[in-house]
């Protein structure tokens, strides 16, 4: 690539591959704003000949999607609320403490996170129906921590690895208890990995769709996963641009996230696989 | 750790922050695991949850049930394949990605972002791109001459199978191409210079000095992806159901679909038992190898 023109070959190439990859995503936008009958059209136009929102605004007023949208947003904050702060707690234990049996629980929580979601589903489903919370948006929240604990904590732990022993020793020598030193040196220093693990732990969350298949089986404690399938599967004639529309919808959260995201990418969704 | 100044006069303070994650994790992780396995020894019947106690009943009729070998193999076909072209893909785009383009950052982001939507969306763009009649697919294949009649991409075999490789390939190489990203950029440039003094073309360089660094992280990469590809639910239940018949069905579908269409949870619990037996060998495997880099990264 020493040559202008290898230069440019060569990034023509590249982007031809970035958006032939992206081309499903670009076509879910396009299609959205399509109005109904453009769809049908052989062959397909690929720009809008005409842009509307009509479907976004009939996916607001007339579906229950707000009403997913809610319950997908109490579920995510919840979450990841519940399982941040049980594993910044956890992981600080993990890294800075020794107490017999201290690696095999590390190894542990990796094992867990491995663990495939159908093995744990049916017992955890006899356990909702047995509490009588089945159908709640809580039993989701039990349901969550199974797969996003082990994930939050060995990330967590990963970070915490991170801060230098010294400074935590040099508060001790200052006086400090334990208490004190986890939060007034290390809790300020893992921030910045508290904030990535929460962000990534709600997309978990958001994006989750077995549990809720199983375990929710009502309007009132669906979460948009589960919800936009169901708007799917209950049409007469399938709407594709209002299907579209919601795909839209359900991932600006993502897209908001992933800027924020840019520099954690490779130390969060590569855990356990790249050593941050 | 020896020179440690924290020491073990804290072990008990350090025990009370674990509590709450051993207390979930026996909740929610070690108590269902259990009763699985006692599940599996049951038939149950799922409406009522009424049940009477079989043994190794369930086991037996799995053992000589068509229906499991041909889950399980689907599920190592599709586990092998979708892999394999993540691999491929992940690797090729990483290194695209390595080299100078215009706008870098902004292609890396439109590359990962399939990883990071909702299989849920996925799934339904997908199942647009492929619908028979308006699809894109068909269309593009038509004009390209590739095809003649438009084609049934999920209701028909080889299809079906076909098109959920393709699916899961373009889903989730992102991860193969974070993994490897990550670990090019360590790489250190004077091993290039190196080479390219020795005389060394592109084709040797890479296979001389880039593929043999990156062995340690395609190797950990394989293993977590085949976990995960092995477990996929979403993904395949969504786009054929398991369907036509039977053809695309793994062993996560067959769980589901005998403990909440053939109302058999016992049964159910056994496929998802014998599932993870599978799996056992991949992920004993895993965290082998994650905790021989863990002994060496640390001090």
């Amino acid at each position: 690539m020493k040559t202008l023109a290898g230069r440019i070959a060569f990034n023509l190439f590249a982007w031809t591959v970035v958006l032939v990859t992206a081309f499903p995503l670009i076509w879910m936008i396009l299609t959205s704003v399509k109005p109904q009958f453009e769809l049908f059209r052989i062959p397909p136009t690929f720009w809008p000949e005409q842009i509307t929102f009509e479907h976004y605004v009939r996916l607001i007023y007339e579906t229950p999607f707000l009403k997913y949208m809610r319950n997908s947003l109490i579920l995510g904050f919840t979450t990841t609320i519940v399982v941040v702060v049980v594993a910044t707690l956890g992981a600080h234990s993990l890294v800075r403490f020794r107490y017999p049996g201290r690696e095999r629980l590390a190894q542990m929580v990796l094992f867990t996170y491995l663990l495939p979601s159908v093995v744990l589903i049916l017992p955890l489903y006899l356990m909702m129906v047995w509490l009588g919370i089945a159908n709640t948006i809580f039993s989701l929240v039990i349901a969550y921590t199974t797969f996003a604990l082990p994930y939050a904590l060995w990330l967590l732990r990963s970070f915490m690895q991170g801060i230098p022993d010294d400074l935590e020793a040099a508060a001790l020598v200052d006086g400090a208890t334990r208490m004190e030193a986890f939060v007034d040196v290390i809790l300020p220093q893992a921030l910045p990995g508290i904030i990535s693990t929460s962000l990534f732990t709600f997309i978990l969350a958001w994006n989750e769709y077995l549990y809720a298949l199983v375990l929710v089986n009502t309007d009132e404690a669906r979460p948009l996963t589960t919800g936009v399938m169901s708007m799917l599967v209950s049409a007469f004639n399938i709407e594709w641009s209002l299907l579209m529309a919601a795909s839209v919808m359900m991932s600006l959260p993502l897209i908001i996230i992933f800027a924020f995201l840019q520099k954690y990418l490779t130390r969060g969704f590569g855990a356990g696989g790249v050593k941050g | 750790m020896s020179g440690n100044p924290l020491d073990k006069r804290y072990a008990v303070l350090g025990a009370m922050l674990i509590a709450p994650t051993v207390l979930i994790f026996c909740a929610v992780i070690v108590y269902p695991l259990v009763s699985a396995l006692y599940l599996s020894l049951f038939t149950i019947f799922t409406p009522t949850l009424r049940g009477s106690f079989i043994g190794l009943g369930n086991y037996a009729y799995l053992v000589n049930s068509p229906e499991f070998w041909r889950s399980l193999w689907n599920t190592l076909l599709w586990t092998v394949c979708t892999l394999t072209l993540q691999i491929v893909f992940g690797v090729a785009a990483a290194l695209m990605l390595h080299q100078n383009i215009v706008f870098r950052s902004l292609a890396r982001s439109l590359i990962l972002f399939p990883y990071f939507v909702s299989t849920v969306v996925a799934v339904l763009v997908w199942r647009w791109l492929f619908n028979d009649l308006y699809g894109v697919m068909n269309h593009l294949m038509l004009m390209a001459g590739l095809i003649k009649m438009p084609l049934d991409w999920l209701g028909s075999m080889p299809n079906a199978m076909i098109s959920i490789i393709l699916v899961g390939a373009w889903k989730y190489f992102p991860f193969v191409v974070i993994a490897v990203l990550a670990r090019l950029q360590t790489i250190p440039d004077a091993l290039y210079e190196a080479a390219k003094i020795d005389g060394a073309g592109a084709w040797s360089r890479f296979v001389d000095i880039t593929l043999p660094q990156l062995r340690d992280v395609l190797v950990v990469v394989v293993l977590l992806r085949a976990i995960w590809d092995f477990k996929e639910f979403d993904l395949i239940y969504l786009l054929t159901g398991g369907g036509p018949i039977i053809a695309t069905q793994t062993l996560p579908l067959m769980v589901y679909k005998d403990a909440f269409g053939l109302n058999d949870m016992g049964r159910a619990s056994a496929v998802a038992v014998s599932m993870m037996l599978v799996m056992l060998s991949f992920m004993v495997l895993y965290l082998k190898l994650a905790g021989r880099g863990e002994r060496e990264s640390q001090p």
